[in-house]
């Protein structure tokens, strides 16, 4: 057999074993977060009254009215039951406060928009032939709505928690990088302590400092401000930087900034020019662990800030005691994941910009 | 890469001018004054609109203030007011706190005394007032009271045992029924919050006061006879019952049918499909239906900024009739106040608050006495402990493990 | 740049000593600021009781405790387990990401995003899946796997199952913290390194060990660290799925003490516990930094 055909025949089949390899790890990260996106898009009903829980939202819901001596009865139908089962008031008359309450059920736990008009004329054909069966659209975005009707001022608190974000990168990127180059590039007295010692930053447990920590930064007038909860943040964060960023610029050569500097730049220059566009993963990826941390942080956030919340702190409050509304909450939650989310889109291309050789 | 660096010192200038401009927001002295509230009650969604479309208008007309209301967990509004203490920089007017909490407020000087006694239209009850008041002075003015209640899922009506009355049942046919569930259903469906530490103290304490015993003493001759009960559902409790953090959950789902919880916690199981569930009183013991009563209270917190108006807007919040319209608002929740709950007794309101009203007026009540304690925390391990111990772990009733509970709750007193 | 100044009149070798000084010197003095003083405040706090007298009681109290006996072997267990795992798929998976296939960007993209979650979000998603009628059991009941008699219940598991699905959770979130780490360390080493390993007939496995694992471990050093000393201070997943005090482990135990329990008896119990944890997350950082032959010496410089 022809060799190259044999290399090509291999080469294919490494190829679809690595894609395999790829998918499987893929939908491994995906299969949680298919529900936490699915759940945000579902009603009350759905997420719960349900076994098993469907696993994509539905577009429509289908309802029942019969009515007996009582009075009117309302009805979903419940797609793992395959039946129709009771929902809402035990029942109902047609007086106009049942059916305004009615709409209004219907709205929170079916994410279904019916008016008083139409269930009005759905009762006038349940009196003529007993009972209707209608279906009404569901409003995929129900929960979205709610969530931001019940923040308030998110925008602003957006902006905060961004300003927020970039004083922390700021911070520990400039001070943790200089001392990461340090650590990388010199020999000095008490220098494995001095690495353990910022190390040591992150061993102490941060509960039972965050109360004399927020009370000096309130001592400096530093509360309700951005800058004073980036400073909390960059606490951990620096003494990161500082070990990520000392080991990047360790794996990068000495030669090359040596060389540089043979060629006449100072050592400024070949740091500038050589040093840091390699150490740029590096630092790509401290920058956004940096913004990760601050983004999503709520503790320290709640009691530092009072009329300039965050935006974590914004959607805190709203979903604090909303633990039993899961449709609730991941839409809030996915609210507040996506600017991280898209941070690390952006972050990725730095994280990743040494493919095909570096230019140096 | 020079771009990247570029504009990133641009944005960074960027939002350090408009740090410097959110940091200079004056306010104008002719404006309304704003009245900081910070709050633990009304944290749903839904409430905290009602208050502000119904309730405060009226208020901030009258005294040309604008109400700026604040959800917060206990837990952080006890820290923000020690870090307001420590650092002299008060900001908050008007602090609404939980029972369990109250304690730590009174002690710690953060709050001070309210003049009650000049608002003589009203009377709080008299379940609260160990824990809202201190030395003879009371410093938390009681809303949004609650009690325990029983709630069913219509599935677990069948299993009903033959001449119980769901609306007027004891603990000796609670208990039947939920075994007779767990038999027929091959599975525990029975809900407490098993988690350590939040409310299965409150629900068994109840249940011991109805036998006669007294909250929190775990070893009485009524809290033995309730545990000697509680034995038989060693099966009877759901499988992962241990990992509630509440009830509704499990009972929305349907993963349980049965439970006597908070009334707030069920209420929310019950207001999302009525027509599922029966509500009714806890059940009740030969004293009576017992529960434990828990409340949150305004107070005024040291330092409050606009102090006065911080009192005229507690002296406004806790009126009778005031109280009676935000009851209905918020529904779930009842108005600790004796002339309100008069008034609510005869309008038919929601089914939560009817049967609320009704433990809270007839029942043997408790209110949460922790300023007792060292730490209440570790009072709730005590019983999380023995329930762990005694009903799913073993399943036998011993009283050397209830008078080994009763030594440690006896260390823990003051 | 031209640079006429006052360190041209210092000799090039006391520049060389003073400099690395004047770059640690700002984290230093931010240290100092912000974080010594609430340390030395809580460090001296565990050594007095609630009358601000001088004691031990609050260590002793801890250690004639038997939960905590049991939380330091559940976070130890939870740490070996949980890091090893970890680090072994998020250097595969960095590996693969480092090979140029098509698609590997959205790929890394994927893999960022359980990092990025909120924690309400990763405690929404877990206690959803886990519970009796989460999402979990009616994915394989709608598939036919299993029927509701066969349903798992996944959070009625012993100590070991529970912590095995605290593994899963941590391992889901946090391999990516790892992975990129150790992706832009591999970034660094350059392809030429790789092609001369192979020019010299080196098979792949042999480049890696041979090459690329010398070269990577500084980054493999920093990523092990930083993930030691995070996943012995594991706690609030398993307190969103469990609640306290079902697994003590180490930290849960600290902010049990200092934020739940609302006294300052236990605050100084949390506080001394605190100390306790400290000691032991650097005990075992300067082991591993040992062992795994971290420290430079003298002769060694830096390269």
């Amino acid at each position: 057999m022809n060799n190259s055909i044999k290399r090509n025949i291999f080469r294919s089949a490494r190829l679809t074993s690595l894609y395999i390899v790829v998918a499987g790890i893929a939908l491994i990260i995906i299969f949680p977060l298919f529900f936490l996106f699915s759940f945000s898009f579902m009603s009350d009903y759905e997420t719960y009254s349900e076994w098993p829980k469907p696993l994509v939202p539905s577009v429509k819901a289908e309802f029942m009215i019969d009515k007996d001596s009582e009075g009117y009865h309302l009805y979903i139908y419940n797609k793992s039951k395959k039946d129709f089962a009771g929902f809402g008031p035990i029942s109902f008359n047609n007086s106009e406060t049942d059916l305004t309450k009615l709409s209004k059920y219907i709205k929170i736990q079916a994410n279904c928009k019916i008016s008083i008009e139409d269930i009005n004329s759905y009762l006038s054909i349940v009196d003529r032939d007993g009972e209707i069966r209608f279906s009404a659209r569901k409003d995929l975005f129900a929960n979205y709505i709610l969530f931001f009707q019940v923040t308030r001022d998110a925008g602003p608190s957006v902006l905060r928690s961004l300003m927020v974000a970039l004083f922390t990168i700021l911070i520990s990127l400039s001070i943790g990088g200089m001392a990461g180059y340090a650590f990388a590039r010199y020999f000095f007295k008490g220098k494995n302590i001095l690495k353990i010692g910022v190390l040591f930053v992150r061993m102490f447990p941060a509960v039972s400092i965050a109360i004399p920590m927020v009370i000096i930064l309130a001592k400096m007038g530093l509360t309700d401000k951005p800058l004073g909860l980036s400073l909390v943040y960059a606490v951990g964060q620096i003494s990161m930087s500082i070990w990520v960023t000392a080991s990047v610029f360790m794996s990068i050569p000495v030669s090359l900034e040596e060389a540089a500097l043979i060629f006449g730049t100072n050592r400024i220059g070949a740091f500038w020019h050589i040093t840091l566009p390699l150490a740029l993963p590096g630092l790509a990826a401290c920058a956004m662990y940096a913004f990760i941390g601050s983004w999503n942080e709520v503790i320290s956030a709640i009691v530092l800030t009072q009329f300039n919340p965050t935006f974590p702190v914004v959607v805190y409050k709203a979903l604090i005691r909303s633990q039993s509304q899961v449709n609730l909450i991941t839409a809030g939650s996915i609210t507040q994941a996506l600017p991280a989310i898209i941070f690390t889109l952006i972050i990725r291309k730095y994280i990743l910009q040494m493919w095909g050789g570096v230019k140096v | 890469m020079r771009k990247a660096i570029v504009s990133l010192l641009l944005i960074s200038l960027m939002s350090t001018g408009l740090l410097l401009a959110g940091g200079q927001s004056g306010e104008d002295s002719n404006s309304p004054t704003s009245l900081v509230v910070s709050s633990r009650l009304y944290s749903r969604a839904t409430e905290t609109k009602f208050l502000y479309d119904e309730i405060f208008p009226e208020f901030e007309a009258e005294n040309n203030a604008i109400i700026k209301f604040e959800i917060l967990d206990d837990e952080p509004l006890l820290k923000r007011a020690r870090l307001q203490s420590e650092t002299g920089r008060y900001t908050t007017d008007v602090v609404i706190a939980g029972t369990g909490w109250m304690p730590q407020w009174i002690e710690n000087g953060y709050v001070e005394a309210l003049p009650v006694n000049e608002w003589n239209d009203r009377t709080f009850s008299e379940a609260f007032m160990s824990t809202t008041s201190s030395g003879g002075k009371t410093y938390f003015a009681p809303v949004g009271a609650d009690v325990y209640l029983m709630l069913a899922n219509k599935d677990a009506m069948k299993y009903l045992p033959a001449g119980t009355d769901v609306q007027n049942i004891t603990w000796e046919q609670y208990i039947n029924w939920a075994v007779a569930i767990a038999k027929g259903e091959g599975e525990g469906k029975t809900a407490v919050t098993g988690v350590p530490m939040k409310s299965l103290i409150y629900m068994y304490g109840g249940m011991f006061l109805s036998f006669g015993g007294e909250f929190p003493v775990i070893n009485s001759e009524g809290a033995a006879k309730g545990w000697k009960l509680l034995t038989k559902m060693k099966d009877s409790y759901s499988p992962t019952v241990m990992t509630y953090d509440n009830v509704t959950i499990p009972m929305k789902s349907g993963e349980t049918w049965l439970t006597v919880a908070h009334m707030a916690r069920m209420g929310e199981a019950y207001r999302s499909n009525p027509t599922n569930y029966i509500i009714a009183p806890a059940p009740k013991g030969p004293a009576g239906i017992g529960s434990i009563a828990g409340a949150s209270g305004f107070s005024l917190p040291v330092g409050a900024p606009n102090r006065d108006l911080a009192l005229k807007f507690i002296e406004f919040m806790t009126r009778p009739d005031i109280a009676v319209r935000i009851a209905r608002g918020t529904g779930g929740f009842l108005p600790p106040i004796d002339e309100a709950i008069e008034v609510l007794g005869d309008s038919p309101i929601d089914e939560v608050i009817k049967k609320g009203v009704m433990v809270l007026q007839n029942g043997v009540l408790s209110g949460v006495p922790a300023s007792e304690y060292t730490s209440w925390g570790a009072v709730k391990q005590v019983y999380d402990d023995v329930f762990s111990e005694m009903i799913l772990g073993t399943g036998e009733f011993d009283m050397a493990v209830l008078d080994a509970a009763q030594n440690r709750l006896d260390a823990l007193k003051k | 740049m031209t640079m006429k100044n006052p360190q041209l009149l210092l000799s090039m070798e006391t520049r060389r000593k003073i400099m690395p000084y004047l770059l640690i010197a700002p984290v230093i003095i931010y240290y100092f600021i912000f974080w010594l003083f609430p340390v030395i405040n809580s460090v001296i706090g565990s050594f007095k009781d609630i009358e601000d007298q001088w004691t031990l009681s609050n260590y002793i109290y801890i250690f004639k405790d038997p939960v905590f006996y049991q939380s330091v072997i559940n976070t130890g267990i939870l740490v070996v387990f949980s890091v090893t795992v970890e680090f072994l798929l998020a250097f595969g998976l960095a590996l693969l990401i480092n090979i140029k296939f098509k698609g590997s960007s959205v790929f890394l993209f994927l893999a960022m995003i359980p990092m990025a979650l909120p924690a309400v979000a990763v405690g929404a998603i877990w206690t959803s899946g886990f519970a009796t009628r989460g999402w979990l059991n009616s994915f394989l009941m709608t598939f036919g796997f299993i029927d509701d008699a066969g349903k798992f219940l996944f959070l009625a598991g012993g100590k070991y199952a529970s912590m095995l699905l605290i593994i899963i959770v941590d391992a889901w979130q946090v391999i990516p913290f790892v992975m990129i780490i150790l992706l832009a360390g591999l970034q660094g080493i350059g392809n030429d390194m790789k092609e001369a390993g192979y020019i010299f007939g080196g098979s792949r496995f042999q480049v890696l060990r041979k090459i690329i694992i010398p070269m990577l471990k500084p980054t493999i050093t920093t990523a092990m660290i930083l993930r030691i000393i995070s996943a012995i201070q594991i706690w609030l997943i398993i307190v969103m799925i469990f609640g306290f005090n079902r697994i003590p482990v180490l930290l849960e135990q600290v902010v049990l003490n200092v934020d739940e329990l609302g006294s300052e008896f236990f605050l100084r119990i949390g506080m001394a516990l605190s100390v306790i944890v400290a000691l032991i997350v650097s005990l075992v950082a300067i082991l591993y930094l040992k062992v795994s032959g971290s420290f430079e010496k003298k002769d060694g410089d830096s390269e």
